[in-house]
């Protein structure tokens, strides 16, 4: 009893085991799994980071004219990295970071907002094919 | 007039961490008959794998069935799917595979220890024990980069390769962890009070191991050899020093015991890994879609995992089957409550380390 009572009394002037976390940062390991980022000068636009994310959080919007727009939603993501690894350029086109995304609030529209923007994708791709059926089948005619 | 009552422990209890429920028939304190009910946490993995997701991404998605055997369970779809492709992995691989497996053993079992301890009433033990676990949980953070979603296993190899500093990290915490685990030992040893909750308290025996198929550390403490590690030829695990772990009193210091010990083989097995890593490649590319029927058997930290993986040479999956180690235990289980008092319950309930989002998934 004297020897628990001794342990408690050291342990009053030990420091705090805890970490003091909102006020002090956590120090993330090296190597840590952070955001996705994305650079569109270099991009080929396969689409094979697209085909291959497991949660789908890459979409490619594919208007009329001009080039597909890349969008990614950071708090689907699961960061496995497996589009960094399926990717043609890694490194220059898309690659992973070590920085943490922080927590979704409602402005973000982290469910709502992407939901929104699936279904404008797929609504795009079907646009797209409409479109580019009708000018074959207009050249044809014209020929 | 009835001479029994009905106690009923869960769905939500105090002492539980996840919805299971057992319902108790006692004579007085005694528990003379029980009843189990789990599935109250059901989320249907099994159909989105194979409705939702082709066969290159169910490794991720089954690795989140589970938060404590992350790895085992991606680990055993990735065998089974690498059976179909007709791929073998090279030393390289399976090394760092059973790395990671080692150390999420070693976790799990913390855990345990910590909740069997908090159950019993001693509850500074197990902030102690959750403590030291954060060095395990460190490790493999460094490792995978991920704290608990720690994808590391994908289809043809691993994604990640330990560097140096890896390494001397592995050694530096596993130093301490064998220290902490070392007085651990002690302390389960010769603590009077830890004796009255844990000593001579749900005893399973032999024989009724045998006939219930009791599996994993259950088993082991009861005295049957039962590994999937030694039964399966999946991995080198002779190589680096795997030892049986049993004993024979089948009580809850024995299972405590059994898992203090394969911590401790555990440690050294996975530092023979980090010090013995064979060269080679991490990620290898596989071909092909796969086809035909797989059947996987994996230790998990709590007995056997099984995985039954069908696919018609598609990209998506005909069938996913799991059958986690607790759904396989709860005969067993069932059986080491009659004849206890229903005061131990929770921490007898404590020391099979039940994990009900694995078995309801």
């Amino acid at each position: 009893m004297f020897k628990s009572m001794f342990t408690a009394l050291i342990n009053l002037f030990k420091p705090v085991h805890t970490v003091n976390y909102p006020a002090e940062d956590i120090v993330l390991p090296k190597g840590y799994r952070g955001l996705i980022e994305y650079d569109k000068e270099s991009c080929i636009f396969c689409d094979k980071c697209e085909k291959v994310c497991p949660p789908g959080a890459i979409l490619f919007y594919q208007p009329l004219e001009g080039e597909k727009e890349y969008r990614y939603n950071p708090w689907l993501c699961i960061y496995c990295g497996e589009c960094v690894r399926a990717c043609p350029k890694p490194e220059e086109a898309l690659w992973q970071s070590e920085t943490k995304q922080h927590s979704a609030v409602k402005e973000d529209g982290a469910n709502e907002g992407w939901f929104v923007y699936e279904e404008a994708c797929k609504q795009s791709r079907e646009d797209f094919k409409a479109a580019k059926q009708a000018s074959k089948t207009q050249n044809k005619s014209e020929e | 007039m009835k001479k029994t009552i009905q106690i009923p422990l869960g769905s939500q209890h105090i002492s539980l961490l996840e919805p299971i429920r057992f319902k108790f028939e006692c004579e007085n304190e005694k528990i003379i008959g029980v009843d189990a009910d789990v599935g109250f946490v059901h989320r249907g993995v099994e159909l989105a794998c194979t409705r939702s997701f082709e066969f290159k991404q169910v490794g991720y998605v089954v690795a989140r069935v589970c938060g404590l055997c992350a790895i085992t369970h991606s680990l055993s779809y990735t065998l089974a799917a690498e059976k179909l492709l007709g791929y073998e992995a090279n030393d390289r691989i399976k090394y760092l595979r059973m790395l990671m497996v080692e150390l999420d053993r070693i976790h799990s079992h913390m855990l345990c220890l910590a909740h069997t301890a908090e159950n019993a009433g001693f509850e500074a033990l197990f902030m102690q024990i959750m403590a030291d676990r954060e060095l395990v949980m460190d490790l493999q953070e460094a490792i995978s980069g991920n704290r608990v979603q720690f994808d590391f296993i994908a289809i043809g190899g691993v994604n990640r390769d330990l560097t140096p500093e890896l390494t001397a990290l592995i050694h530096k915490n596993l130093t301490l962890l064998s220290e902490k685990i070392d007085a651990l030992i002690g302390l389960f040893n010769n603590n009077w009070s830890l004796s009255l909750k844990y000593k001579g308290v749900g005893v399973l025996r032999l024989e009724d191991a045998y006939t219930y198929n009791a599996l994993g550390p259950l088993a082991r403490a009861a005295g049957l050899a039962t590994d999937v590690r030694v039964e399966t030829s999946d991995f080198p695990y002779e190589d680096i020093g795997y030892t049986m772990i049993l004993e024979s009193t089948g009580d809850i210091h024995a299972r405590n015991f059994v898992r203090l010990r394969e911590i401790v083989n555990s440690i050294a097995m996975c530092r023979n890994i980090a010090d013995n890593l064979p060269a080679g490649e991490i990620l290898e590319k596989t071909k092909g879609k796969p086809k035909g029927e797989a059947v996987v058997r994996v230790e998990a930290p709590r007995g056997e995992l099984f995985y039954l993986v069908r696919g018609n040479g598609g990209n998506m999956l005909e069938r996913v089957r799991i059958k986690t180690p607790t759904f396989s235990g709860i005969p067993a289980m069932m059986e080491v409550f009659k004849s206890s008092e229903y005061a131990d319950a929770p921490a007898i309930l404590a020391s099979f380390d039940p994990c009900m989002s694995c078995t309801a998934k």
